[in-house]
């Protein structure tokens, strides 16, 4: 059974169309949906978890229909939204007890639950505080306790780490990463922080103006720059540039390297030989040829731009 | 097991349907409300009133009183000993009172109550979990219904059940097992017209002082312009622009009793002009709750 499965589902807001035909197969384990301020990735969470019906498409999640089962379904997700919430008034263990009430537990259930798991995330100490009294990084660690409370098997965390400081923003990247490790349970981080899902996730959905730009295990994302060569060359610039470019190799550069230094794709069956001849006829030598081994950051600009350009043509 | 032991541990048990979460939003209101100690001195101006009408029911009932006091002070706190037409009317004036001071508790709880959860982003918090927005908006009518009984409903109950436990017979109780059917009523026309409004009020204002002038202007200056209206047209119907007035008339309405005819004839007006202001509420409020704080 796919943890999310869901097919050509579209869903606008008046005139903007905040998902796009999103189709998405996702295996358990950990997964990022990262993408820009309104690349759709909140809209695709409420989604996800039934608080929004999609105009179109349809869906399950851990094996229950989006359209029809969301009560069930909530169930069995844990959701911590991107804002904390916030009951006035009442402690720390009240409020993850008052979660888990409103999950369906039996409140003693709810309340003894609400003690271990308030152990779990740290706040053992400070259980009995009012929510007022609780820092910003505490409030967090606090809902990530709430969507806790009831052992979902399934965590979607929109923001986690959104308003931290560096050192809560570890902290609780730290408790993630613990807890995935010591239950298993499958995660969906929904964030624009790239080193949050770099991380922590072991699968990326890359989301870009409503639509799914790119979906696998970081493993297949890398792999898939594996014709990605940056070169450096001293000598002549331009007949160089221009022999690359006539033996087929794109000019792939994210970013301004300077006029010897280049990121370059070839097609499948160019030889790495081929650099060194062309750099010969060109009079320039070739001082550098390294394989891209390309960061999320740089494949988050890489899939979004190629998507961008393909929308544009 | 030790729970102090910083390790995660699963839970096997079943989860309960999702209307059970109501009470829990009940009970987390009343904490909410009971825990702040500007509330206390309206709770305890309405437990002040309780203990004076108490105490003259106790006084009439069980001390060697002269006829002529005791028929007096029964009448000034609107009760009578003679069996008539209008012996149940202390009840109406007594739960008429408590309302005074739910309403003023209810102008001050909105923003706790509801408000908050719209302003500061916890309706997703409430949503994402099991229940839905019905599953909301009900926890949240009980929970004001909850306060408004506390100081309305049941003591008028406990009043009752003196009365006819310092009776000399179970006799009070048999001979006006009306009453309590009345209270009943009468709570549930405002436990569900309050709630009702203050909840979607709540909703759209959110914030305190808004809620207030909203709350007091209904009630109290829209009574006022409907009385002055009413006076200078001498048309009696404007008088139902006044939805305190109208609660009461209908609460009339549950016991039987009218001071004239006319507002028997007014009071079927009131019950439906509350009936639309509380549907048309209440449609607003399911809108509110759907469209704002889901989709952002």
């Amino acid at each position: 059974m796919h943890l999310v499965d869901i097919h050509h589902v579209s869903r606008s807001f008046g005139s903007v169309r905040a998902l796009r035909d999103v189709n998405l197969t996702l295996s358990s384990g950990t997964i990022g949906l990262v993408g820009n301020n309104g690349a759709g990735k909140s809209t695709l969470i409420k989604v996800l978890l039934g608080l929004l019906k999609p105009d179109s498409g349809s869906g399950t999640i851990l094996g229950c229909d989006i359209l029809r089962s969301s009560s069930e379904l909530r169930g069995r997700v844990g959701y911590m939204p991107e804002a904390a919430a916030m009951v006035p008034m009442l402690k720390g263990v009240e409020f993850v007890a008052f979660a888990g009430d409103l999950y369906g537990m039996p409140h003693r259930d709810a309340r003894r639950r609400a003690h271990e798991v308030l152990n779990y995330v740290g706040l053992g100490e400070l259980r009995y505080r009012r929510l007022e009294e609780y820092s910003a990084g505490n409030l967090q660690r606090l809902n990530l306790a709430a969507a806790l409370v009831h052992d979902p098997h399934l965590l979607l965390l929109d923001e986690p780490t959104n308003g931290l400081d560096p050192a809560g923003r570890i902290a609780m990247l730290q408790l993630l990463e613990d807890l995935i490790a010591e239950t298993g349970k499958s995660v969906i981080l929904c964030t624009h922080l790239l080193g949050d899902v770099e991380r922590i996730c072991q699968q990326i959905v890359v989301l870009n103006q409503g639509t799914v730009v790119r979906a696998g295990t970081m493993d297949e994302m890398r792999s898939q720059v594996s014709n990605r060569y940056e070169l450096t060359w001293s000598g002549p610039c331009e007949p160089y540039r221009a022999a690359l470019a006539a033996a087929g190799a794109t000019f792939a550069d994210l970013h301004d390297h300077g006029q010897s230094k280049v990121m370059v794709s070839i097609l499948d069956g160019f030889s790495t030989a081929r650099f060194f001849e062309l750099a010969h006829q060109s009079q320039a030598v070739l001082t550098e040829l390294r394989p891209d081994e390309e960061n999320l950051e740089r494949l988050f600009f890489r899939v979004t731009e190629e998507a961008a350009t393909a929308t544009a043509t | 097991m030790d729970i102090d032991q910083a390790r995660y541990h699963g839970w096997q048990g079943r989860l309960q349907s999702p209307w059970t979460s109501c009470i829990a939003i009940v009970r987390v209101a009343l904490v909410q409300v009971l825990r702040n100690k500007a509330y206390w001195l309206l709770l305890a101006l309405g437990a002040l009133r309780f203990v004076a009408f108490w105490s003259i029911i106790y006084a009439v009932t069980q001390l060697a009183l002269p006829e002529d006091v005791g028929e007096g002070l029964l009448k000034r706190f609107g009760f009578s000993a003679n069996s008539d037409a209008t012996q149940d009317n202390g009840y109406i004036t007594f739960i008429d009172g408590q309302n005074v001071i739910v309403m003023i508790l209810l102008a001050f709880c909105g923003s706790l109550l509801v408000g908050g959860d719209f302003r500061t982003k916890t309706l997703p918090f409430y949503l994402s979990r099991r229940i839905d927005k019905r599953h909301y908006i009900v926890g949240k009518l009980l929970a004001v219904s909850a306060i408004v009984s506390l100081l309305t409903v049941v003591p008028a109950l406990l009043l009752f059940l003196e009365y006819g436990m310092f009776a000399s017979s179970t006799s009070y109780w048999i001979d006006n097992w009306r009453i309590p059917v009345s209270v009943l009523a009468f709570g549930a026309v405002i436990c569900i017209v309050n709630s009702i409004l203050l909840v979607t009020i709540s909703a759209y204002l959110q914030r305190i002082v808004p809620i207030t002038i909203t709350w007091a202007t209904m009630f109290l200056l829209l009574g006022r312009l409907s009385a002055y209206v009413a006076r200078e047209t001498q048309v009696e119907y404007w008088r139902l622009l006044d939805p305190w007035r109208d609660m009461r008339l209908v609460g009339r309405l549950t016991f039987g009793t009218f001071r004239n005819d006319t507002e028997h004839e007014l009071a079927w007006w009131s019950l439906g002009i509350l009936t639309t202001l509380c549907a048309m509420s209440l449609a607003a409020l399911v809108h509110r709750v759907r469209a704002v704080d889901v989709v952002e």
